[in-house]
């Protein structure tokens, strides 16, 4: 039992994401995708993965580096790969951004981006599973949010692993005849393995040990829990390995989703009754703005998941998926995420600053470090904007879609200068910012010190 | 040579919901040159052990049925050479003195617990041993605590809810 030391490059991942995030709110404002194009359309593609990769994904990351080791009570596996891997998923995502430009004609070159996208995006990734994967497998048996993590993590592989062969053969280079079934109609596996599996599963292992620490509830290991596990992992397996098998064989991939939907919402029907039993059974009554924000959030999620039933019934559920989508990127994974990310900012940043000095001399608490009234109308603006935005595509409106969006970037920007300030610890009192024996946190790195 | 012992029963103070501390200093601030202390209390002093050991008495604690408990504080140069190897590295092996300080940071947010305990460890001498309690694996606390030379304990205990961590202060260090 040695405990868990600060994850180097976390922060790097951090701001990197929170960038990507605001520049694709900036080209949602410009225009550029859908609505204004088919969601389909490369540019609707290019803006799809600069939020999945360039925000979610590279958020996910930097925090599992941090929390796969607290989960399991194991050290990172290697504390310095993340950098590199960083590197490789930055440039991978780049060239995928330029191969879907290519794709749609706004540039023009004689080489294609597709093919170094595969191949920077597949490194960076399987590095990433490199690392969790041989943290999680020196700490078995797990326990069960770090088993939701490794779900999570079985997904990006497979959604990795659909992108690698929809990029070779949209850059030309892979052309057998089961490729391109798969690359024609995959897409449904690559988005629910991508923003189901990964993404959305893995927010709920790690929503599971976050909201029971910070809210002093108790950890809930039970049969719902279970239950959510098993059942979502089924509905996942379904989906995804059920989808593939279906277009090798040249069955309808439609049946497999059916049944992996029905097994989806009974696991999302179980986790969303253990998250309302961890608010419910809290100890800590007034909770701080993260848990609020990640209530509206989880709420969001419910709401996304309501609709999605009723377009369903309604028989328009094609009509509106891109609302759908938009929803559970903004609405419940990225609401998630940045509620998330204001806390573990503020305490990474506590840690590593005033960790070495405390009890030596007086020091400032974690909620010294953020301004919760400020960054609160920030997150009230964001939530009302993706309301109005997700509304604007309901109703087909662009023009109101664009101020949804724009109020998103605005509010976005906010949040990131609150989370900013924090780094930077603005926000604590003169006196009490650098007692003796410390020093200023740099902003996209941890100093990790030896122990 | 004999140790005259003054007897102490605080249990009655205790019994009414009392607090006896004020008392029993009042007496070893009234003891002799060589008289030593008889505490009898409801409950394993544990706290009054550091106190008193600080101010040169050494202890001999044996519970007396009923719950109770009978404590001879002698003064050192009176004191019987019962434990003679307070600087041996700390390992799995050794036995660690009772603790000196006990807390329960189950009911606290986190990181207050951290705090809490880094605070104690401060303020404690090296082989003191600080117990507390808490509602998870206090991750991020054991690498301070090595950094700071500090050795540690620690388990779920049988509810499967409460982590218990002994840490003796300088141990790791001594070891080392």
């Amino acid at each position: 039992m040695v405990g868990v030391a600060l994850s180097r490059w976390t922060m790097s991942y951090f701001a990197t994401a929170v960038l990507a995030l605001i520049a694709a709110e900036g080209l949602m404002l410009a225009g550029v995708g859908y609505p204004h194009a088919a969601i389909a359309a490369p540019e609707s593609l290019l803006l799809v993965h600069l939020v999945a990769i360039g925000w979610l994904s590279l958020l996910m990351c930097g925090a599992l580096f941090q929390f796969v080791p607290v989960l399991v009570n194991r050290p990172l596996y290697s504390n310095t790969l993340p950098l590199p891997t960083l590197i490789l998923l930055v440039t991978g995502l780049a060239a995928l951004l330029l191969g879907f430009a290519q794709l749609g004609g706004t540039i023009q070159t004689p080489f294609g981006f597709f093919p170094a996208a595969a191949i920077l995006l597949g490194a960076g990734f399987v590095l990433v599973l490199w690392n969790l994967g041989r943290t999680l497998w020196a700490a078995r048996p797990l326990p069960l949010p770090a088993r939701f993590v490794v779900v999570g993590l079985c997904s990006l592989a497979a959604t990795v692993f659909l992108g690698i062969i929809f990029a070779l053969v949209l850059g030309g280079v892979a052309t057998k005849p089961h490729l391109l079934d798969v690359t024609a109609l995959g897409l449904p596996i690559h988005v629910i393995a991508g923003l189901g599996g990964w993404l959305t599963f893995t927010a709920f292992g790690v929503s599971y040990r976050l909201l029971a620490m910070f809210m002093l509830a108790p950890e809930l290991e039970g049969r719902t829990t279970h239950g959510a596990f098993y059942i979502g992992t089924a509905a996942l397996t379904v989906a995804i390995i059920g989808g593939m098998a279906a277009i090798c064989t040249s069955a309808n991939v439609i049946w497999p989703i059916a049944a992996a939907a029905g097994l989806g919402l009974l696991a999302l029907a179980l986790y969303g009754g253990d998250i309302q039993h961890l608010y419910r059974a809290r100890k800590r009554r007034v909770i701080e703005l993260n848990s609020r924000m990640a209530g509206v959030a989880l709420a969001n999620l419910a709401a996304t998941v309501v609709l999605g039933i009723g377009l369903l019934l309604a028989g328009r559920f094609n009509d509106y998926v891109g609302v759908i989508v938009f929803l559970v990127a903004f609405a419940w994974l990225s609401g998630f995420g940045l509620a998330k990310l204001y806390k573990i900012v503020a305490f990474l940043t506590w840690l590593e600053c005033y960790g070495p000095v405390l009890g030596k001399t007086a020091t400032p608490r974690v909620q010294d470090l953020v301004a919760e009234p400020r960054a609160q109308k920030w997150f009230a603006l964001y939530f009302v904007a993706v309301w109005i935005a997700a509304i604007a595509l309901l109703v087909t409106m662009p023009s109101l879609f664009r101020l949804g969006t724009g109020a998103m970037l605005l509010a976005t920007v906010g949040i990131g200068v609150q989370l900013m300030r924090t780094r930077r610890l603005a926000n604590v009192a003169p006196a009490l910012r650098l007692p003796k024996g410390t020093r200023p946190p740099h902003l996209l790195h941890s100093s990790v010190q030896p122990s | 040579m004999a140790t005259q012992f003054i007897d102490v029963d605080v249990r009655p103070t205790l019994r009414a919901g009392g607090e006896p501390f004020g008392a029993i200093m009042a007496a070893v601030a009234n003891l002799q040159p060589g008289q030593g202390l008889r505490l009898l209390a409801t409950f394993e002093p544990v706290p009054l052990f550091h106190v008193l050991g600080s101010k040169g008495f050494s202890h001999e604690a044996k519970e007396i049925g009923g719950g109770d408990w009978e404590v001879l504080f002698s003064p050192a140069a009176a004191a019987a050479p019962v434990d003679t190897a307070p600087a041996k590295p700390a390992s799995d092996t050794d036995t660690w003195p009772s603790p000196v300080q006990e807390m329960d940071n189950r009911d606290l947010d986190p990181p207050e617990p951290m705090v809490r305990i880094l605070a104690a460890t401060e303020a404690m001498a090296n082989g003191d041993v600080l117990s507390a309690l808490l509602c998870r694996e206090p991750m991020f606390l054991l690498p301070e605590l090595a950094k700071r030379g500090h050795a540690w304990r620690g388990g779920f205990e049988p509810d499967g809810k409460t982590y218990k961590i002994l840490i003796r202060i300088g141990a790791a260090k001594d070891a080392a």
